[in-house]
């Protein structure tokens, strides 16, 4: 209930770093924007949003900070950290590597 | 954590910890911002307030889940969890102080029993001594026709210095009591002479000076002295500048040229209650008439050479004895030697005993995890709607296994706390006490081995009992545990998990008290031993003469003196004086070479106790004269030389025969016939379970000791008479040493205190067990009869009997106690061999034991569960049926 349907965990973890490199977000834009860039391709609870956060929060890679949205509420806003970048950059080519990899198996089996 | 995180994480993980409050509410905070967008999203959407929320919140998910799992995320949680369990679980023992008090308690007990023991298998069997290599160090002991160890003699202990090749060396050893004469008073004091090799061969570390050096092991240059530390502190203050002082004992002047460390064990006493005080050089030379090959009194101790094994050397010496018994075949009864480790001739008498004691009292403990894990599994069973809730709230199974497994590792750590309280002070009464003889007492501490024993037996007993009910409460079905408030109709499962608890109690108790009654038993036999003389009313007390007194002539004179001093006491009816007292500790012995009787091999003649006593002796231990007569004044010194004999060297040498006007010499073939003039009964010398030995009287006229034991019988309190048989001594020589004053009733009863301390730990472990049992049967039983009241008042309802009821719960409750006790037998049976070498004259499989032990069991089973269960029946129908 609480893991990302089919999600692996580290997918979900790329997914927010990269919407975070964009620019600072608080929780709630994240899920909107996570919905938005993925379609209903991919579903992630919100229930199950927030303990990821936390816990690239505590890796290092994204920080925290306490702003006044635009509607002057107080909302946790997440930045990518320079851990965060290079922990990104690092992911992002193994993705690439992996995903191409397995689309020329798929492929190799289609032809 | 990897290094470079660290800048970045640990702040926020201290934060996590000691911002608690603060990290909360911004989750909270975090998290109903998400849910008001959302709602406003809804609103927007057109939706009434109520729904959008509703929507908002269906959306999310589990709300609390998601805080939790943030918790987790956040990694310190499982410190936070401990802290906020460990608070928890206080607040519940709070709220059920029976609960806590009982399952501390018990705790306690069993841990402060384990504790206590191991502390002093710790002191006395497992911390090395403090020598040097103290595997290398070895008695060595001539062996003797019967293959046991027999002391050697000076002119063999040379002969094996001599010629072996396994030892570094070898030291010899003899007993030694000379007086020390104090500006105020003299003291007979415990000591020792020994080879200058002995302390370096020990690899000692003297506290102040040195060693004796060769030089001084030499007849003539050897009036230096060693002393121990406590000597030392005892009468000199602990003066660093002793060393180059001089000591006055006996009359000779000695110089100390040394100080023993606090930590030298009294290796070389016989007796642990007496260590040795001081210590001066052998210095004997070939010259000496107890120098002589026969003359077996020395001790020797022996370092094995580096890289040659026991046996290798056992072997050696060995060879060595069959080479002199060929060149000496009349000074020897046997070839061999016996090498014993240091270490087993210090501990050996006592290692089998304490290490069944620990067994025992870990029997003790398991019983106490039992009954602890029985009260957890009410307690869960009670706290079930607790757990339903917190689990429905999203808490996981294995957050309430560790949540469970906490208050199980602080109900165990509490326990040991007091555990080491009552540790404490079972070893502080112990040492104070004196309970047991034991060796290496001293060294019997609570120190951090103990405390991390301790420790270790608190985190796996918390495990034992805790894991099971822990596991068994986090696994219950949400719905029912909810819906149902505790009206459970007793589960199957768990109804056999109780029976399980209460067959192991039951088991376990048997087989300690199957121990109890055994140690009891032979205790009891122990003390109906008759020693062959009357321990009551008579007084003891040890004189020891010095100077030119102690010569054989004013030795007599001056015993003559005090006992017709002593006699004119009032309420004295007897007095005599001997040279060794029965089951005093002290003997001395001698080859017997009857007239027409003696071996080819002289050495192969049997040995008998000697005692040198005055006329009245006899009568004061009320020792029976069988046949002849007793000593008079008629014998002397100058008259013709007799002896008494026990019935057993009667019997041994003259069966069927009148020993009276037979003849023997003692010792030395050579030495003057000795003519048996009377018969006396046999008494037990050694201990009272020890067998009985062929012993001779002779008056003290013809044979002198300076040491002797006085024995008063009076016709009152013996006690009472102390002082003033030590103020007539005094008087009529103010600087003889009186030392032993005892009763021979302490005597006897000193004799037996570790027999007595064994037994009582058996019967004091036994007793717990047998309570803990009860308290634990009576519990199990209680507990489901509460939750069968139900079911009970519907029996009773449609008309089930009373009695009926009573015993179908009893019924049930006997079913694994009685299952236990059948288990128990057939462990005790199995273990209580272990206890054979401690029983005396009872065997270990000894029948009314074992049946008085079952039935005693199966009748506290039967009133534990009784009680209960009558309880039960007392219930009005009505009420029982209405119970929620």
């Amino acid at each position: 209930m609480s893991k990302p349907s089919d999600l692996v965990q580290g997918t979900l973890d790329l997914l927010l770093l990269k919407i975070l490199a964009l620019d600072p977000l608080n929780g709630y834009a994240v899920s909107l924007r996570l919905k938005q860039v993925s379609g209903d391709v991919l579903q992630v609870s919100d229930g199950s949003l927030y303990p990821a956060l936390h816990k690239l929060e505590q890796e290092g890679w994204i920080t925290a900070e306490w702003k006044p949205t635009e509607n002057n509420r107080r909302a946790k806003f997440y930045s990518l950290t320079r851990l965060g970048k290079k922990h990104l950059e690092k992911e992002s080519a193994n993705w690439s590597r992996l995903s191409a990899a397995i689309s020329n198996v798929v492929k190799l089996k289609e032809a | 954590m990897r290094p470079n995180h660290w800048s970045h994480t640990l702040p926020l993980r201290l934060r996590s910890l000691f911002r608690r409050n603060q990290v909360e509410q911004d989750l909270s905070e975090e998290l109903q911002y998400h849910l008001d967008q959302k709602t406003q999203e809804y609103l927007a959407a057109g939706l009434p307030l109520d729904e959008a929320r509703r929507k908002a919140r269906r959306e999310f998910g589990g709300i609390e889940q998601s805080k939790e799992n943030c918790r987790d995320a956040r990694r310190v949680s499982y410190i936070q969890d401990f802290l906020q369990d460990l608070s928890f679980g206080l607040r519940l023992l709070r709220t059920s102080p029976g609960f806590a008090l009982v399952a501390i308690l018990t705790l306690a007990l069993g841990i402060g029993a384990n504790t206590a023991i191991f502390s002093v298998i710790h002191g006395v069997l497992l911390q090395p001594l403090p020598f040097l290599k103290q595997d290398q160090l070895m008695m060595l002991w001539e062996k003797d026709r019967s293959g046991t160890r027999s002391n050697t003699s000076w002119a063999t202990f040379m002969d094996w210095n001599r010629l072996n090749h396994s030892f570094t060396g070898i030291a010899a050893v003899s007993f030694w009591s000379p007086t020390f004469i104090g500006t105020r008073d003299a003291e007979t004091l415990n000591g020792f002479r020994v080879s200058s090799a002995l302390f370096d061969l020990m690899g000692v570390k003297f506290a102040e000076g040195r060693n004796f050096l060769p030089s001084e092991d030499v007849r003539g240059s050897n009036f230096v002295v060693i002393l121990s530390y406590g000597f030392w502190q005892r009468r000199f203050g602990g003066d660093s500048a002793v060393v180059g002082k001089s000591v006055q004992l006996g009359s000779r002047t000695y110089t100390v040229v040394g100080v023993l460390p606090a930590d030298f064990p009294s290796v070389l006493s016989f007796d642990p209650r007496k260590p040795a005080d001081i210590y001066t050089p052998l210095a004997y030379d070939a010259t000496l008439p107890y120098a002589c090959r026969d003359c077996r009194h020395l001790r020797a101790f022996a370092r094995l050479r580096e890289g040659v094994s026991a046996t290798h050397a056992e072997a050696e010496m060995n060879q060595i004895s069959a080479n002199l018994f060929r060149e000496y075949p009349t000074e020897y009864s046997a070839s061999g030697v016996i090498l014993t480790p240091l270490k087993d001739y210090l501990v050996g008498d006592v290692k089998t005993a304490l290490w069944v004691l620990l067994g025992s009292v870990g029997f003790v403990l398991l019983i106490a995890c039992v009954n602890v894990a029985n009260l957890l599994l009410a307690w869960a069973a009670r706290r079930q709607r607790e757990v339903a809730l917190r689990a429905a709230l999203g808490a996981h199974r294995t957050r309430m296994v560790r949540q469970f497994v906490t208050e199980s590792l602080l109900l165990s750590l509490l326990g040991g706390g007091f555990g080491l309280v009552l540790a404490w002070s079972g070893v502080v009464l112990l040492q104070r006490v004196r309970l047991a003889n034991l060796p290496r007492l001293q060294n019997v501490h609570i120190d951090a081995w103990t405390f991390a024993f301790t420790f270790g037996i608190c985190l796996l007993t918390g495990l034992a009992f805790g894991l099971l009910p822990a596991f068994r409460a986090s696994k219950l079905d949400l719905n029912e545990s909810l819906k149902e408030s505790g009206k459970t109709t007793a589960g199957r499962e768990r109804h056999r998990l109780r029976s399980a608890l209460v067959l192991a109690d039951v088991a376990l108790a048997l087989l300690l008290l199957t121990g109890a009654g055994l140690m009891m038993k032979s205790f009891v036999r122990l003390l109906e031993v008759k020693p062959g003389f009357d321990s009551s009313h008579t007084l003891t007390l040890t004189v020891a003469l010095w100077g030119p007194k102690s010569e054989d002539a004013p030795a007599v004179a001056f015993f003559d003196q005090v006992l017709q001093k002593v006699q004119a006491l009032p309420g004295v009816k007897s007095a005599g004086i001997v040279s060794q007292l029965p089951l005093g500790g002290n003997l001395d012995m001698y080859g017997v070479h009857v007239e027409g009787k003696t071996l080819p091999n002289p050495e192969e003649d049997p040995s008998a106790d000697r005692y040198s006593i005055t006329p009245g002796y006899l009568r004061a231990m009320r020792i029976p004269i069988l046949r002849g007569r007793e000593f008079d004044q008629r014998d002397v010194a100058t008259s013709p030389w007799v002896a008494l004999v026990n019935e057993s060297m009667a019997r041994r040498f003259w069966p069927g025969e009148n020993p009276i006007g037979k003849r023997f010499r003692m010792g030395d073939t050579k030495g003057p016939w000795r003519t048996v003039v009377g018969v006396a009964g046999d008494v037990l010398h050694r201990g009272l379970d020890a067998p009985h030995t062929l012993q001779i009287y002779l008056p003290n006229t013809q044979f002198t000791d300076s040491l002797v034991i006085l024995a008063v019988r009076t016709s009152n309190d013996p006690a009472s008479l102390a002082a003033a048989a030590r103020s007539e001594i005094a008087a009529l020589d103010p600087q003889v040493p009186i030392s032993a004053i005892a009763t021979m009733d302490e005597v006897v009863s000193a004799s037996v205190e570790n027999q007595r301390f064994g037994a009582l730990l058996f019967l004091l472990f036994g007793a717990i067990a047998l309570l803990l049992t009860a308290v634990g049967i009576y519990g199990v039983i209680s507990y489901g009869v509460a939750q069968r009241t139900h079911e009970i008042g519907i029996r009773l309802a449609l008309g089930a009997g009373r009695q009926q009821v009573l015993g179908m719960i009893v019924g049930e409750a006997m079913r694994p106690a009685l299952l236990g006790a059948a288990l128990g037998l057939c462990a005790a049976f199995g273990l209580t061999r272990l206890l054979t070498r401690l029983l005396y004259n009872v065997k270990p499989t000894d029948p009314p034991i074992f049946a008085g032990v079952l039935l005693l069991l199966i009748g506290v089973a039967l009133l534990a569960s009784y009680i209960p269960a009558r309880r039960a029946t007392r219930v009005d129908p009505m009420v029982a049926l209405r119970y929620e």
